[in-house]
């Protein structure tokens, strides 16, 4: 029975309505005469708290609320990928088609198109015995994405009495029966959001989820099924940062949830992705994209949702044995949303206003990620990697959000203000920052990649970390009062600075760099340290190293060697030995 | 809204601040446009903030000066606040709600448009990449306005914001090829010398009639300061999504903005975030920001630059935080510059265009555009970190390497930031004046710009 | 049927009864303001025409940016103009409805104001109150709702009821002054539309 009851009072997104007893948590609910779609989030006595996921704008007391009996779900199913949904999967697509360029209000649309014919080929037969999870069969969804048709997690499973033939169907089909169970399997089924999907066991995070961007591969990983996340204030660059990871992480989906940000952010991934190719498999990353776009000026109850609806729909590719990244680009808006239902909730604040259950649903929410071994059979792996962005206000990391995330994530990536001011970019603070997943990750590296790899890093991670401390000893008594020794640690760094960590997003050749790249780039750094401190030594002045022609190689080489072209840093090497030899033989001479 | 509004009512149950809480409502709707009527028969108009169980909160846009428990009525008029457009609001000049304050009747309606207008429905924006040409250099140059974005002023008081707004429109409105642009003024709770110092500029430059105009001036109410930038982004969507046009609308100062609405939170008694200000208050504002942009298959744009004076220019104060986090950049004007007499007193480093990536470039400005402009960044930051340095261990400290970029930091200020009120710059001057600052540093100075460009631009 | 179409429709018809007097209904009047407007038309068009041509003369004076204050001018009295037809064509309809005569489609017409308002108070436990002229039709109406009756006092209007909670708490203003104040913009924007001026 469907609770049926009236408006009673009304507070922007916040309505309460009497006469739901029959009500249950988390059900969504149509509200008023337009039919908005609320969700119920608190019940006192037979009186309903439903946070409403459109404007309530003109809706008065008095107006019907109608219960659906179902908690705010997700459909999953052949193509969801490629699709731009708002908060509560409906496809602003469909949206534009029957309320124009702005966003009406109470429309209904599904998720995917249940009318398109999809190609189902069974991959089990009568007879065969399936289990929650199984996969019984795939569909194609996009050039780079076999969906694979799950029996739902919360199906008993068990033997197939009948199953279609390989061919063309809608997803309303019918296409398979099992033994005992009077409920048949479609190629869809729907999912609770706020309940995270179950799985079999899981695994350590081992493998680095690379995503071409130096600074983060090689000083900061994250780890397939890992948890990140990237603060910073306004300016620092963190769109551009999430949309890079978006874009050339090594993940075979990708999730992408706008919640609270800007429109014209959305329009971008929209416009750019079809048109930019996998650097893997060169077809165009939409079809391993989906986005979740609620934006700042969307309601904002929608954007609370926005986050679960995102990763529920990361957690079936898991299922299906993908590697998923999902980006929340902001999880603060977020978590603001969550601050305005609790104030208009009247609970009694924690923090800066923010509820006291915002530190336990950060950690459901993050929690959420991991690398798994899924249900059923057959035997498969997959992960979902969480990234959040958090927009500290006034930029303070000591403010609620921000602390309470560190709690739940592994790596952290601090964007640095003062950074972005002289165009540093990624403004990925190298002293601030940090990932847990180092140790884990060296092992992958040394196997594929060079068995220097850790030593090298730290060795380039130790130049930072003195430069940092010499800095200070410039700033009170300038460059020139430092030996030359330590004169060439600051010109080192400066070049790591300019030649490995800054990361040109919008450069053709840099804004995506290939592990291999990134090693080379690293040893061709510390081998001119060490040449460099050596041919101090041997009597080189510090003026003639600056002013090798190779510095200024190494610092475009980013830009200039592309990925493919590999030896031409092995040219440069060479030609470093070179000019080392030079600068310590003119010495000698003179 | 249906058509049941028009009841009014006369039980007052309280008054505080600029809210009327009406009592035994039962057919009132949220966010409904009220009339209140005081007991001398004036009308004020107002809105419900909140309604149920027999009562309304109203907030009164004109304030609740004068008004009394008995003898108010307020009349529920059964449709949200509306604003009469057509292309005859050109020209005119409206008060902080939109009605006419020219001493002219109001413009005949081609339609009433709900101010709050509706959330643009991203997948049908159309990414903003269209290059105006201000003829201010450093925004030109560094910080390209892009058709559709919104891009913020963020000053302090005292400062030349109002008249690099001025400028801005006056040069941006003449040099488009058609004349389909407007112009949309809305003073929030501003000075009349300022809002007239906008209004003269305009009429001088003879673009007043593809303005509009709208005054809550200083000595205004101050709640009406919430609905003045509505009615105003609702007349530029009109003449940009309706009639085609290309719109940028100025809207100075949203710091008195973000004032009148912490006014309200705090007479709800509601939890405050920081400084007082609303928890959603970020939300709030986005619904005015966002409003900015273009639109798939229509002609037109809303072009944004708000104006905020940041209190004690605290960059992490509440408004301008949570303005830069919802603008596409921001312009940041700066003290020390001010204080030098630099016109206009940009501090490069602490702004921002977002979009510029994608106005700029090759078959619309230059090519080496993006290029030039991120050496310029990089020099000039440089150049900052070589003065401090100075300061400490003075100039016999500094390496040869050093001294140049002290001379490029005085350049820049000088030839390439510093320009008159009056004087339009075209990009290719523009660019011109970049590479001639470039030129003060040594050639290998120069990492962030291509080979070909160095030996095509750089002076020696 | 939303209330303002009621409202028109049986204004309507209360109008057309009479319509060699004057002509139609209130949305009909419109009509008639149009025609008694486009008579005037000629007169009008000679004055906005020289409006124009003034300032076209003072234009060829002045610089370019004087052009643009010159049209606002122009257009800004022709504005003047549209409002003052309108207020006029206004007084005139008001003046027609004032005298109309109170028959039985007027009083239909005051059965249907007052149901739509005691049904927006939520309540027929009112006070009506009307005009001398509509006293007795309104009382006819009144006698059929339980719990209304009609108050002594009389108010200033041209016709209609104004209807009140007994607490005196709410009250709804569906005298034909207040429906023609809701018109009016949509009056404003025909007669313009007969200048040319609404685009």
């Amino acid at each position: 029975m469907v609770a049926q009851g009236k408006i009673v009072w009304i507070s922007g997104p916040a309505v309460k309505a009497d006469g739901m007893a029959d009500a249950k948590m988390y059900e969504t609910v149509s509200v008023g005469d337009a039919k908005l779609i609320g969700e119920v989030i608190r019940l006192t006595g037979d009186v309903a708290f439903i946070q409403v996921y459109e404007s309530t704008s003109g809706l008065k007391p008095g107006e019907p609320v109608i219960g659906t009996g179902n908690p705010l779900s997700v459909l999953l199913g052949p193509g969801i990928i490629g699709q731009i949904y708002d908060g509560i999967q409906r496809p602003l697509k469909d949206l534009a088609a029957k309320s124009g360029s702005f966003i009406g209000r109470g429309i209904t649309t599904t998720p995917v198109d249940m009318t398109k014919q999809y190609h189902f080929k069974p991959s089990v037969a009568v007879g065969d015995e399936v289990h929650p999870g199984s996969i019984i069969g795939t569909v194609p969804e996009t050039s780079l994405i076999e969906h694979k048709i799950l029996v739902p997690p919360d199906h008993k499973g068990g033997k197939i009495t009948n199953i279609v033939a390989e061919g063309d169907y809608a997803l309303e089909t019918e296409i398979a029966t099992i033994e005992g169970s009077d409920i048949p399997l479609k190629m869809y089924h729907k999912w609770p959001v706020r309940q995270a999907r179950p799985y079999l066991k899981r695994y350590d995070p081992t493998v680095p989820l690379l995503t071409g961007q130096r600074v983060i591969d090689t000083f900061f990983p994250l780890a397939k099924g890992g948890t990140g996340s990237i603060p910073g204030a306004f300016g620092t660059g963190k769109t551009v940062t999430l949309h890079q990871i978006a874009k050339w992480a090594d993940s075979q989906v990708v999730v992408y949830i706008g919640c609270g940000e800007r429109g014209n952010e959305m329009t971008e991934v929209l416009v750019e992705f079809p048109e930019l190719k996998d650097p893997r498999t060169g077809k165009p990353l939409m079809d391993r994209t989906v986005l979740v776009a609620n934006t700042s000026n969307m309601p904002v109850a929608a954007r609370e949702a926005s986050i679960y609806t995102g990763v529920t729909i990361a957690e079936y590719y898991r299922d299906m044995g993908y590697d998923v990244v999902l980006v929340a680009d902001s999880t603060s808006r977020w978590a603001e949303a969550l601050r305005e239902m609790s104030g208009r909730l009247e609970e009694m604040p924690a923090e800066e206003g923010y509820p006291s259950y915002l530190a336990s649903r950060l950690a459901e929410f993050y929690e959420r990620a991991g690398r798994v071994r899924a249900k059923g059979s057959p035997e498969r792996d997959g992960s979902v990697s969480l990234v959040g962005a958090v927009s500290p206000s006034g930029g303070d990391f000591t403010e609620p959000v921000t602390t309470h995330t560190m709690r739940f994530i592994k790596t952290f990536w601090a964007l640095d203000a003062s950074l972005a001011y002289s165009r540093h970019y990624p403004s990925i603070n190298w002293m601030n920052s940090y990932s847990g997943y180092l140790a884990d990750i060296a092992k992958w590296w040394s196997e594929n990649i060079s068995a220097d790899w850790f030593d090298l890093r730290s060795e380039t991670y130790g130049i930072l970390q003195r430069e940092d401390t010499l800095k200070e000893i410039v700033k009170l008594l300038g460059p020139e009062a430092l030996p030359d020794e330590e004169k060439l640690i600051l010109e080192v760094a400066r070049m790591i600075k300019i030649g490995i960590l800054q990361q040109n997003s919008f450069d053709d050749v840099d804004t995506y760099c290939s592990p291999e790249k990134q090693f080379k780039l690293m040893k061709l750094q510390v081998d001119f340290y060490n040449k460099g401190q050596q041919a101090l030594k041997d009597g080189a002045s510090l003026a003639d190293i600056r002013s090798m022609e190779v510095v200024s190689s190494l610092l475009k080489a980013r830009m200039d060697v592309k990925d493919d072209e590999m030896d031409k840093l092995d040219k440069l090497a060479t030609d470093m030995v070179e000019q080392f030899k030079n600068v310590t033989g003119v010495k000698v001479q003179n | 809204m249906s058509n049941q509004g028009g009841v009014q009512y006369s039980k007052i149950a309280e008054i505080k601040g600029p809210l009327v809480i009406v009592d035994g409502v039962d057919n009132a709707a949220f966010d409904e446009l009220v009339e209140i009527e005081t007991t001398d028969g004036q009308r004020r108009l107002g809105k419900v903030l909140e309604v149920g169980n027999g009562k309304a909160v109203v907030q009164v846009f004109e304030g609740t000066t004068g008004l009394s428990v008995s003898g108010t009525n307020a009349k529920f008029v059964g449709k949200v606040m509306e604003m009469p457009v057509s292309e005859q609001v050109l020209g005119r000049v409206f008060d902080g709600l939109g009605r006419a304050k020219d001493g002219l009747p109001e413009p005949v309606a081609d339609s009433f448009l709900d101010i709050n207008g509706a959330p643009m429905n991203p997948e049908q924006r159309e990414y903003p990449k269209d290059f105006i040409q201000t003829g201010v250099s450093v925004i030109d140059g560094m910080l390209t306005l892009v058709r559709g974005q919104k891009l913020p002023i963020f000053s302090g008081s005292g400062m030349s914001h109002n008249i690099l707004a001025a400028q801005i429109a006056r040069q941006a409105a003449i040099i488009g090829t058609d004349d389909s642009f407007a112009v949309v003024f809305a003073a929030i709770g501003v000075q009349y010398s300022e809002a007239e110092y906008f209004k003269r500029s305009l009429e001088e430059s003879g673009a007043l009639k593809r303005s509009v105009l709208f005054l809550n001036l200083a000595d205004d109410p101050a709640i009406e300061r919430i609905i003045t930038p509505r009615v105003a982004l609702t007349v530029a969507e009109y003449l940009a999504y309706d009639l085609g046009m290309h719109v940028l609308v100025i809207l100075t100062d949203m710091t008195n903005y973000a004032e009148a609405l912490r006014e309200i939170s705090a007479a709800r008694e509601e939890v405050p975030g920081r400084k007082g200000y609303p928890g959603y208050l970020y939300t709030d504002l986005s619904t005015i920001y966002e409003r900015a942009g273009r639109l798939r298959g229509k002609k037109g744009s809303v072009t944004q630059v708000p104006i905020l004076t940041m209190p004690s220019d605290d960059i992490t104060h509440p408004i301008p935080d949570l303005t830069g986090y919802i603008t596409e950049g921001q312009l940041v004007l700066g003290r020390d510059l001010f204080r030098q007499g630099v016109y206009p007193p940009i501090n490069i480093l602490m702004s921002l265009s977002r979009i510029m990536k994608d106005g700029i470039g090759e078959g619309s400005t230059r090519a080496d555009h993006q290029e030039i402009s991120n050496q310029n960044y990089d020099a000039y930051s440089r150049a900052q970190e070589v003065r401090a340095l100075a300061g400490i261990v003075g100039k016999a400290g500094l390496t040869p390497v050093d001294l140049n970029y002290m001379n490029f930091g005085d350049e820049f200020e000088k030839k390439f930031l510093t320009q008159a009120i009056d004087e339009n710059r075209t990009i290719e001057e523009t660019l011109g004046l970049q590479w001639n600052c470039v030129s003060k540093l040594p050639k290998n100075e120069l990492t962030k710009v291509k080979d070909k460009y160095v030996d095509q631009y750089y002076k020696e | 049927m939303s209330s303002n179409s009621a409202l028109e429709s049986t204004i309507d018809k209360v109008l057309e009864r009479n319509s060699s007097e004057f002509s139609q209904s209130l949305k009909n009047s419109l009509e008639d303001a149009q025609k008694t407007l486009s008579d005037a038309l000629p007169m009008l068009e000679e004055e906005y025409e020289k409006i124009i041509s003034d300032g076209k003369k003072e234009a060829d004076k002045i610089e370019k940016q004087i052009v643009g204050s010159a049209d606002l001018e122009a257009r800004n009295k022709a504005l003047l103009i549209v409002q003052e037809s309108a207020e006029k064509v206004l007084e005139k309809a008001k003046e027609k409805i004032a005298n109309m005569e109170r028959n039985s489609e007027y009083s239909s017409l005051i059965t249907k104001l007052l149901t739509e308002a005691t049904s927006a108070l939520n309540t027929s436990d009112v006070i009506v109150y009307t005009n001398s002229k509509d006293k007795d039709v309104v009382q006819s109406a009144v006698s059929n709702i339980s719990g209304a009756e009609l108050s002594n006092d009389l108010i200033d209007c041209m016709g209609g009821v104004k209807v009140t909670s007994k607490d005196g708490s709410m009250s709804f203003d569906n005298t034909i002054d207040a429906r023609i104040e809701l018109l009016k913009p949509l009056i404003r924007k025909d007669i313009a539309a007969q200048f040319n001026l609404g685009n």
